[in-house]
């Protein structure tokens, strides 16, 4: 292999140079300006994460996984995962063993960042070169590879369901420069290598149609022009790819990192939140898996949108966006690179500046905690299950049977958990609720806390401080009852689709648990979009400028997916989902407590508590 | 089947409507044909103990309106199956196989009792002493009824439950509540005189004859008290009392009483039997849910469709005397229809 | 000025026609739900709020339409939506009181 052109350069590198400098100069002022922005406390916990064996390898196998296998894509959709790997994993392959290349045949070059780019332009092959066929070789097959995945891309502009996608995101201007950009980088390396293969060497597929172009074209003249459209279309490309989706490539690598360090968003358009931003590829997933996108309607205040508006920093889009989401978490729980979009609409919500403050002085804590008093089980409904009575007697009924020296924290009225606050984006003012809520539960003197509805829940175990006591949710509760043998089940021939609800499944993570109970008692069928695909019912109050007719159709698209289980009735685990369903359901919508207290007979007789 | 010489009007549905309708039509000379689902004719009002304003007996003036039409071809347990255009009227097709071509059919599927389960806050289904107003009909009539206490000392009862309500699906007035409410509550003090009642309203609607003389019965000579505010939170007490929750709006202060009854005004809705006619037929539906008239003024029996009329509640909520009044318009309507075309 | 023996206290009547109604003006173009409510009650009633801070959003509506101050109430609210479940003319109770919050002055 010897080295073509004695100088090392020539001027068709010079766009590829440009734009790579450009996006490699892009990159270094977006990770200094993310890690100003991080709070110092942020900042040291993510350069100790980095330095930390552990969280390192971690990194590193997710950088792999994620973005260049893109494992979670396959587990989607196969084609849309090969399309994806394809092109990323062979790309990169075709980088690695660029510089292998250069390492191997022309170690004096590799301080030219340009030429395992541009390798078969500079080499020109000799009979020494034989060793070189297996790379030869290698590159040609990752080529194809990538070739076979810009393919399906184009496939997928014109039918993207083949690839299980209804609907995907509208590309802005700029995207689509750089997705034409990216679409001609590939077949032109190949003419571009296919018309010097007989100088510089090639395989399978360039050799071929290397003889071929030399049937028609005599001369060399026409290898040029096809080198240079080759790095300029690469070129283009760079420098688009700060801002088009494309700077989801270098923004996951940061990310990932971020995210491992265990960092959270804190605001919602710098330091953490950019870089998610950054990482959002566009794709467009959350677009089909959006409650609010029934009948083709709301469809730009999906994630998608909103991080492109966050890019755009038009803050009336960003503002409606948030405002109207049902924080249902879905988005979040379908994409590829965990782009947090209900926690990016709560931070947005939080910069506003309410005139009014709140003022929960008039709270009668002392006297709430002393009607709190005498029990070690404190069971608290929550505000939305006084309006499903239902939940409550049934409980009532199940701590009876089973012997449980309980009380009822707001039977007669409490507090607010805070959650509903806190969604709103007032998370002083949710804070604050929650305190007087600590107050009432630690001055009561149980030891362990109920809680029916999963709003609360989530709060409860995610924002509350309450030591010495066991947050535990009635599911998890009833089952310990039956398994301690002071319940005894009998089955029902019944058969129950179950509904998820968004903070007990996405929200908790608590998907097997409700089934394996609803299971002892009854038969269970499944939705089609079940767990963490479970459709929001929207009654969520996570949306705060919904109107209520909106959310019918939400309601009725959730409900049809549950009717397509062909389940006697519908059961679920929110007192709010109850009520939305109920309004328009078919058959009827129970609370497991409900299911479970028809089909319990009770074993003890002492009054206890475990 | 019928080889009389009368023409044949197709009645779908055996409540007061279809059976005053039949009277009439009987007496203009024609064969309805009345089609009745369940297994007798009367439809609500065959389950109601006493009318208003005159506190008549409901079953009396089924059984009457019952004997009037003794003439008439009825069929009770029978659903439309079909309705086809013919080249002149129509082919309905019956569930007991019977087919029926006719010139004139009259809908008088009426209403259905709005189904207070739905209403979760309200605890019906789940709390012992909650009942609805056609509950406590039954009760009037005769019909055991475990939930009513021997002797209760209070007793609510809720307007508006189903009636005026989004959540609901439904957001007209029933127009009946207010005063069966009134009624009612009249009535049960009748019964227990020592009990103390509350109607929680959000407006009194009592637009009919004699209606505020009711009212003013109710206040004046039982007792009842009257609260303005919607109850929109019921809980059960230690010891099995229920206890509401509302505002009382006119003191602006929120409200709670214990209750041993709690009896809830369910509404009307549109009968998803009316939703099915309508869609064998072609007719057109209001955006209330209900039918929809050719005009709301001068041709509320009237349909969409030549030959097809409407009578009583399927069109939208209504008395018992606009029902009767509106089903004899009804006949009419057909007798001019039928006698146009010969 | 003439000392009468006695003072002519202000009238403790709502002047309907003077009173200023901007603020629930302004409410109603944020969220125009705030014009269908017809006090029937229901939020007041089942307001988590309400048994401490008097809270009633029937009374704030209301309270807004007669020009009274009604910060005291708004500022119990904990936004639980319980009030927007009840609501028979289905209001979006909670923007209206958070746009409330943010507009009020």
């Amino acid at each position: 292999m010897i080295d073509r052109i004695s100088s090392g350069f020539h001027p068709f590198v010079l766009p590829f140079l440009a734009g790579m400098i450009f996006v490699l100069g892009y990159c270094l002022y977006g990770i200094i300006k993310i890690l100003v922005q991080l709070p110092a406390e942020d900042r040291k916990r993510f350069f100790i994460s980095l330095v930390t064996p552990k969280t390192f390898l971690k990194n590193i196998r997710d950088i792999f996984c994620d973005c260049l296998l893109h494992v979670k894509l396959w587990k989607r959709n196969r084609l849309l995962g090969y399309m994806h790997s394809s092109i990323a994993f062979g790309w990169f392959m075709l980088i690695v063993l660029g510089h292998i290349e250069v390492i191997l045949f022309l170690p004096h070059r590799i301080h030219l960042f340009y030429y395992p780019i541009f390798f078969n332009f500079f080499v020109a092959e000799t009979d020494s070169t034989i060793q070189g066929s297996l790379l030869f070789f290698l590159m040609d097959f990752f080529l194809l590879i990538i070739l076979s995945g810009i393919a399906l891309a184009m496939i997928k502009r014109v039918r993207s369901r083949l690839f299980g996608m209804r609907r995907t995101a509208r590309p802005s201007l700029l995207n689509q420069i750089g997705l034409y950009a990216l679409w001609a980088i590939f077949p032109l390396r190949l003419l571009a290598e296919s018309f010097t293969a007989h100088i510089s060497g090639g395989s399978f597929l360039t050799e071929p149609a290397n003889w071929v172009f030399r049937q028609f074209l005599g001369n060399n003249l026409n290898m040029l022009p096809t080198w240079w459209a080759y790095s300029i279309s690469l070129g283009v490309f760079m420098f688009v790819l700060p801002f088009s989706r494309y700077m989801h490539i270098p923004a996951e690598m940061m990310l990932i990192p971020l995210r491992n360090a265990g960092i959270k968003i804190r605001n919602a358009r710098k330091g953490f939140a950019r870089v998610e931003v950054w990482s959002c590829p566009n794709c467009g997933v959350c677009i089909d898996a959006c409650p609010m996108s029934v009948d083709k309607a709301n469809i730009k205040d999906c994630t998608v949108y909103l991080t492109r508006q966050i890019r755009r920093g038009n803050e009336r889009r960003i503002e409606e966006i948030s405002d109207k989401c049902l924080l249902c978490g879905k988005c979040e729980a379908v994409c590829q690179v965990g782009v947090e979009g209900p926690a990016l609409r709560i931070m947005t919500r939080a910069e506003r500046k309410y005139a009014l403050p709140q003022d929960y002085s008039s709270i009668p804590v002392e006297s709430l905690t002393e009607a709190a008093k005498g029990s070690k089980v404190l069971y608290y409904g929550g505000c939305m299950s006084q309006l499903v009575p239902s939940i409550g007697r049934s409980m009532e009924s199940i701590f009876r049977k089973a012997g449980v020296d309980y009380k009822w924290m707001d039977r007669d009225g409490g507090i607010c958990c805070g959650r509903p606050m806190f969604l709103s984006g007032r998370i002083k003012e949710a804070e604050e609720i929650v305190r007087k809520n600590e107050s009432v539960i630690l001055g009561s003197g149980a030891g362990t806390l109920v809680v029916s509805c999963p709003i609360c829940y989530k709060m409860f175990k995610e924002k509350y401080t309450l030591p010495g006591i066991r947050i535990v949710h009635y599911i998890n509760y009833i089952e310990e009852l039956i398994d301690a043998g002071r319940l005894q089940v009998t089955r029902s021939d019944l058969c129950y689709v179950y509904h998820d609800p968004c903070e007990l499944g996405r929200g908790a993570g608590m998907y097997e648990e409700p089934r394996r109970l609803i299971g002892r008692i009854a038969g269970i069928a499944e939705a089609p979009k079940n767990r963490s695909e479970s459709i929001c019912c929207g009654g969520s109050l996570g949306s705060l400028t919904l109107s209520f007719a909106k959310r019918e159709k939400m309601t009725r698209n959730a409900l049809d997916n549950l009717y397509a289980a062909k389940a006697d009735a519908l059961v679920t685990a929110c007192p709010l989902c109850q009520t939305t369903f109920s309004r328009y359901a078919d058959r009827p919508v129970r609370d497991i407590a409900e299911i479970v207290d028809m089909q319990t007979v009770g074993t003890i007789t002492k009054t206890d508590s475990i | 089947m019928f080889l009389t010489m009368k023409e044949n009007v197709v009645i779908i549905g055996g409540g007061i409507a279809g059976m005053e309708a039949a009277r009439q039509l009987l007496l203009l000379g024609y064969n309805p044909i009345v089609v009745e689902q369940k297994e007798q004719l009367g439809g609500h009002v065959g389950k109601w103990h006493r009318l208003f304003p005159d506190m008549s007996s409901a079953q009396d003036l089924v059984r009457r309106m019952e004997e009037d039409i003794s003439e008439a071809n009825i069929f009770l347990e029978t659903k439309v199956n079909s309705i086809n255009r013919l080249r002149e009227g129509y082919q309905v097709m019956l569930s007991n196989g019977v087919n029926i071509a006719c010139r004139a059919i009259l809908i008088a599927s009426g209403f259905k009792l709005f189904d207070a389960t739905r209403k979760e806050e309200y605890g019906y289904g789940v709390y012992d002493h909650v009942i609805t107003n056609a509950d406590l009909e039954a009760w009037f009539n005769g019909n055991a009824d475990p939930r009513i206490p021997h002797a209760p000392e209070s007793v609510g009862f809720v307007h508006c439950v189903g009636s005026r309500d989004l959540k609901a699906g439904n957001s007209q007035c029933s127009k009946v509540c207010c005063m069966t409410a009134v009624k009612q509550a009249i009535e049960i003090k009748e019964r227990f005189p020592s009990a103390r009642v509350w109607c929680f309203y959000m407006d009194l609607r009592l637009f009919g004859k004699k209606y505020e003389d009711f009212y003013i019965g109710a206040q004046q000579d039982y007792a009842v008290q009257f609260v303005r505010g919607r109850i929109s939170e019921v809980s059960e007490a230690l010891g099995g009392q229920i206890q509401v929750k509302a505002e009382d709006t006119l003191t602006g202060k929120p409200l709670r009483v214990r209750l041993d009854l709690l009896v809830l005004m369910s509404g009307m809705s549109c009968n998803p039997e009316m939703t099915r006619l309508a869609r064998m037929a072609r007719l057109d539906i209001d955006s209330d849910g209900f039918l929809k008239s050719l005009d709301n003024i001068r041709s509320i029996n009237e349909s969409n469709r030549p030959g097809i009329f409407f009578a009583g509640a399927c069109t939208g909520t209504k008395t018992v005397p606009e029902t009767l009044a509106e089903a004899r318009a009804a006949a009419l309507d057909i007798h001019r229809y039928l006698q146009k075309g010969l | 000025m003439t000392d009468f023996g006695f003072k002519l206290s202000k009238s403790s009547a709502i002047e309907l026609d003077k009173v200023d109604t901007s603020l629930y003006e302004r409410l109603c173009q944020a969220e125009p739900g705030a014009r269908i409510c017809m006090n029937c009650g229901s939020c007041g009633a089942t307001c988590t709020a309400g048994p401490y801070s008097g809270m009633s959003l029937r009374k704030v509506i209301l309270g807004l339409q007669r020009g009274q101050d009604v910060r005291s109430m708004l500022s119990g609210c904990m936004l639980c939506g319980k009030c927007s479940m009840v609501c028979p003319r289905g209001i979006n109770t909670r923007h209206l009181i958070l746009t409330l919050c943010r507009i009020y002055d």
